[in-house]
């Protein structure tokens, strides 16, 4: 079954990727993410014509715990966050819970 | 839960049965969760090698819209996004690594030529093309991404699925079970030692008894000898005497 890419976050943000084709996008302006960005992900996460969506790290902040926890956790559709770096702020927890030893720190080191 | 289980015979070989399961169970599982912690260390340094890749792409990617914005202005950028005809899309196929169905991301139609996009040429400066060129790498990069996360959220669940059980048997089942095993096998020496006793006691009892009435019988036996002599003189003389009185009359006739 063939699925789609979607984005979510502010129009400057989504209009790079629409430039390279995707049409599937949530824009939610920055003074409105506080209200709107929970319901935007929610949205794009139900979808089931959606396979990967994509956010900027910064736009979890916005989200309430419960949808934060959805993105971070969702596999499908997966939830790919990029911006500041670190990436994959919830996968880290979960690396620390699931075996024990925080691998991205020690990889960090280095 | 010691307590809970009737000390029988049965109840043990249950016990027992199940304990060689759990122990075998564990044993596997343990196995398991070992093979996947591997699996996954291959996958973790492909993910932070991806991850790199898709921070650099994004900063190059960003570099080239601003430079787009700044040059043709945040609304010719716009436009040509919403002239965008081929959309990328991607298909899903599985794979299984020891068990944990991960997916294998294909895409299409992500990479396009000039004239694919969809936007006129003639409306457009090459700055927009190298923006939307930046942005369709960044969405490659996306993709691959999101297969090798999807791929460690996955195996993490499993992961710690299975190190919850391996910890449920080893710290949780496997001591209850021991802990019945004993209280079942102690309960039932105690019972075997009972029943010695009581046995015991009982032919002490019975020894007792046929002691008792082996002296009674002694004693009746020699009350009776006591008496018997008298009896028997007694006895003796009158035969004697009618003998004597029988042999006697005849004689005496």
């Amino acid at each position: 079954m063939s699925q789609e890419i979607a984005v979510v976050g502010s129009p400057e943000f989504t209009t790079g990727f629409r430039l390279a084709g995707v049409r599937r996008f949530e824009n939610v302006p920055d003074d409105e993410k506080d209200d709107r960005l929970d319901d935007a992900a929610t949205a794009v996460l139900e979808d089931e014509g959606v396979g990967i969506v994509v956010m900027h790290d910064d736009d979890l902040e916005h989200l309430s715990r419960n949808v934060r926890q959805e993105v971070e956790t969702s596999v499908e559709p997966v939830v790919v966050t990029i911006g500041s770096g670190t990436g994959g702020g919830g996968l880290r927890e979960q690396i620390k819970r699931a075996i024990g030893i925080d691998l991205m720190d020690e990889d960090e080191q280095e | 839960m010691a307590k809970d289980v009737k000390p029988t015979r049965k109840n043990l070989m249950e016990i027992e049965d199940r304990i060689e399961l759990s122990e075998r169970g564990h044993g596997t599982l343990e196995k398991k969760r070992d093979g996947l912690i591997m699996e996954f260390m291959d996958i973790l340094d492909k993910a932070q090698d991806v991850r790199g890749d898709l921070a650099q792409d994004y900063q190059n990617a960003q570099k080239k819209i601003n430079m787009a914005r700044a040059m043709e202005g945040d609304v010719a950028v716009r436009g040509a996004a919403a002239a965008l005809q081929e959309h990328p899309e991607i298909t899903t196929e599985s794979k299984n690594i020891m068990g944990v169905v991960v997916p294998q991301i294909e895409s299409s139609r992500v990479s396009k030529s000039l004239d694919q996009r969809g936007y006129g040429i003639m409306g457009t400066s090459a700055r927009i093309d190298e923006a939307a060129e930046a942005y369709e790498d960044l969405l490659e990069s996306i993709i691959l991404a999101a297969e090798v996360e999807t791929a460690m959220k996955k195996m993490l669940r499993e992961i710690e699925t299975t190190k919850r059980r391996v910890n449920a048997l080893e710290f949780k089942l496997l001591p209850d079970l021991y802990e019945g095993q004993e209280y079942i096998e102690q309960k039932l020496e105690e019972q075997e030692r009972e029943e010695t006793f009581r046995l015991k006691k009982i032919k002490e009892k019975k020894e007792q008894a046929e002691k008792e009435e082996r002296e009674a019988e002694e004693a009746e036996a020699e009350d009776e000898d006591e008496v018997a002599p008298d009896d028997e003189s007694g006895d003796t003389a009158e035969p004697d005497m009618e003998q004597s009185t029988a042999g006697g009359v005849p004689g005496g006739d």
